[in-house]
């Protein structure tokens, strides 16, 4: 295909994402996570198929905001019904009910006890993928073949090159000096 | 805890007993060959093999017919009005709300297994609550479509919503119908989120061993672009936390409100204090028997007996046991209550139903819920599928015939005798009660042969090679800054 101008064809240049380290178990794994903190790393995660207890703490991640989350979910829950029911059936259609006052709390309990927590249901589940920014289909590591195994037994450390303790020697032999089994650049 | 060590001997399979604990180290919750990659392949295996076992076609065969059959019996009956039912003056409920009551409450082991039982961190949990999460929403669409159909005219249903419209209609806030309809709309939308999000990283799983495009492509969006990492693990830990702390108040809570449909009426029988608990414990008591009996020919049809093990259904029995002794205690003092409250119509009502036109079907549920769990007293009967199996289907049966019990008995004996009727079903009712078994049965098979019925990050969790030991003598604190 020829096409009439002379237009340089577009090569997007691989860029640097960063290495991926390969681990076998998960001791070898939190201890070379509790290292790389010490060592002053930031932009760096752990890649598991499942939670591993203690990696919070090793890698020094925060406790989330998403239990704040889940509150101000609950209460809009509760406020939305013990609003909206009196809105109803004392402010725009006023109607006696089994003799009973129009704006009465006690009837509109399991109302807001079932709104409470579908409120907080919902919010927490989309907090969870707000904070984790997920859905995200692509990502650099998904390049890598042995990175399949993430989800099956394979246990990983990604530094990013972007990261200002990075070099690309020192930190592989770093890692491989933690019991890396394996480490490989990963291109963008 | 660091001195209890999980004894994990290579050899042990699928049948062996390991429902005994000595004391000093814990029983395994996965036989066989108890690797990570092992469990992957043993739960993948189900989905990705070209085809199902026989059982399996059989199974969808009928239960996709019975779906016809329930698809032509709602369109016969919104055809024709909701007279080609059993339900008349004075028995309006009927099937429709006995299947829907029924239906709750088979929901509500999932939802217990999966936030009560991880609320208290019981790691076998993990081989069942997949699928008994799985069997919680696919109840819970069983149970929303009888109320749906019973209104008559569906098409008017969105009138129990509080929508503005031309005749300045307002639902009134004080119905127990209401508050039911908005529980059992939480529960749906609620079990429904916790059952994905827990599926979350075994669909990347699935999408990460497919070996064609479509599969790829279907496991690819559903799993989010899920990728293991800690932090993401640390927000899914925290949120499935927060998910099991509001399902264990929901759990107690939706059968709860259903019962008020019946507590707050006025009618002997049904004006009771004690109903709330009633029903929630009737619900958590036929769910674990649901549980059970879907158990045990799972394990077998798929080969998943290394990870629903024996102590699992040891296990799942013994709940259903509690469970169904405290249904027993609580029909004993409702006999107990009615005698002591000295009131005539309390005690007709109860003696009616032993004594009255539905005697059989009184002492079925005696028989049903509190004499078949108590052979659950033996391990023999919990560890042997042919005695556990028709143990669960009677406690289901027994618990489907107190649901008629309660609604038939007391509606049948109205005020005026000049206006009691009795209530029988037609071929109509028990033909839509069918089709919605067959309708749940479709889904819970679909689910087997198309997700992923254990939870393969749970599984490996409580795997004793899990485990490490954070070596750190810095503060926490210091890190990141």
């Amino acid at each position: 295909m020829s096409t009439a101008h002379n237009i340089e064809p577009v090569v997007k240049e691989p860029q640097m994402y960063g290495l991926l380290a390969e681990f076998h178990d998960v001791q070898t794994l939190l201890d070379a996570a509790v290292a790389l903190r010490k060592a002053g790393y930031k932009k760096w995660d752990c890649y598991t198929p499942f939670p591993v207890h203690g990696m919070d703490k090793a890698m020094g991640i925060r406790p989330s905001i998403l239990p704040w989350i889940a509150l101000a979910g609950a209460l809009g829950g509760i406020f939305t019904i013990l609003a909206l029911a009196p809105l109803c059936n004392a402010f725009l259609y006023p109607m006696i009910f089994s003799g009973k006052p129009y704006w009465g709390m006690p009837g509109h309990i399991p109302m807001a006890f079932a709104l409470g927590i579908l409120g907080g249901t919902v919010f927490v589940v989309h907090g969870l993928f707000v904070l984790a920014r997920l859905p995200q289909f692509y990502h650099p590591l998904f390049t890598a073949e042995r990175f399949r195994r993430v989800t099956d037994d394979g246990m990983f450390i990604a530094i990013e090159a972007t990261d200002p303790s990075y070099s690309p020697s020192a930190t592989s032999q770093l890692l491989t000096k933690l019991g890396a089994a394996a480490v490989e650049e990963i291109r963008d | 805890m660091a001195s209890v060590t999980t004894t994990q001997v290579p050899g042990m399979t699928g049948d062996f007993d390991n429902t005994l604990d000595d004391g000093v180290s814990k029983a395994p919750l996965v036989l066989g060959e108890a690797t990570f990659r092992e469990v992957t392949r043993k739960i993948c295996r189900v989905a990705e093999a070209p085809r199902a076992p026989l059982a399996w076609y059989v199974a969808f065969a009928i239960s996709t017919a019975l779906v016809g059959v329930l698809g032509a019996m709602i369109t016969y009956a919104v055809f024709t009005g909701v007279g080609v039912w059993g339900n008349n003056s004075p028995v309006f409920w009927g099937f429709p709300i006995i299947n829907f009551v029924f239906w709750v409450g088979l929901a509500h082991a999932g939802t217990f297994i999966s936030a009560i039982l991880l609320l208290f961190r019981q790691k076998w949990r993990t081989g069942i609550n997949r699928f008994a999460e799985a069997t919680t929403v696919f109840a819970v669409v069983c149970a929303g479509l009888f109320p749906g159909i019973h209104v008559g005219r569906p098409w008017f249903a969105y009138w129990m919503a509080p929508i503005p419209n031309v005749m300045g209609a307002w639902p009134n806030f004080y119905s127990p119908l209401l508050w039911d309809a908005i529980a059992v709309f939480t529960y749906t939308n609620v079990s429904l989120l916790f059952w994905y999000v827990g599926m979350i990283p075994d669909l990347a799983t699935f999408r990460d061993r497919s070996k064609t495009r479509l599969r790829h492509t279907v496991y690819g969006i559903l799993a989010m672009g899920w990728r293991g990492s800690a932090k993401h693990w640390q927000l899914y830990e925290r949120t499935i936390l927060i998910l099991a702390g509001l399902a264990t108040a929901l759990v107690l809570g939706v059968s709860s409100t259903v019962s008020t449909d019946f507590a707050v009426s006025q009618l002997p029988g049904w004006h009771e204090t004690i109903f709330p608990p009633y029903f929630t414990v009737g619900a958590i008591f036929s769910g674990f028997a649901l549980v059970l009996a879907l158990a045990i020919p799972a394990r077998e049809l798929f080969g998943l007996k290394d990870l629903i093990t024996k102590r699992h259904l040891d296990n799942l029995a013994k709940i259903t046991l509690v469970m169904g002794s405290i249904v027993t205690y609580i029909y004993m003092m409702e006999f107990f209550i009615a005698y002591y409250s000295g009131n005539g119509y309390e005690q007709f009502a109860y003696l009616t139903r032993i004594m009255g036109p539905y005697w059989r079907m009184g002492w079925l549920i005696l028989f049903c819920n509190c004499l078949v769990p108590q052979i659950f007293w033996f391990k023999f009967a919990r560890t042997t599928w042919w005695l556990a199996l028709p143990a669960a289907l009677l406690c289901l049966v027994g618990m489907w015939s107190e649901r008629f019990v309660i609604i038939i008995t007391v509606l049948n004996r109205d005020f005026l005798p000049s206006a009691w009727h009795n209530y029988a079903p037609t071929w109509v009712d028990w033909l839509t009660f069918a089709g919605s078994i067959g309708l749940f049965f479709t889904l819970f098979l679909l689910f087997c042969r198309f997700l992923p019925m254990i939870a393969m990050s749970e599984v490996k969790a409580i795997l004793p090679q899990a485990e490490g030991h954070v070596h750190d003598d810095s503060t926490a604190g210091a890190a990141g800054h």
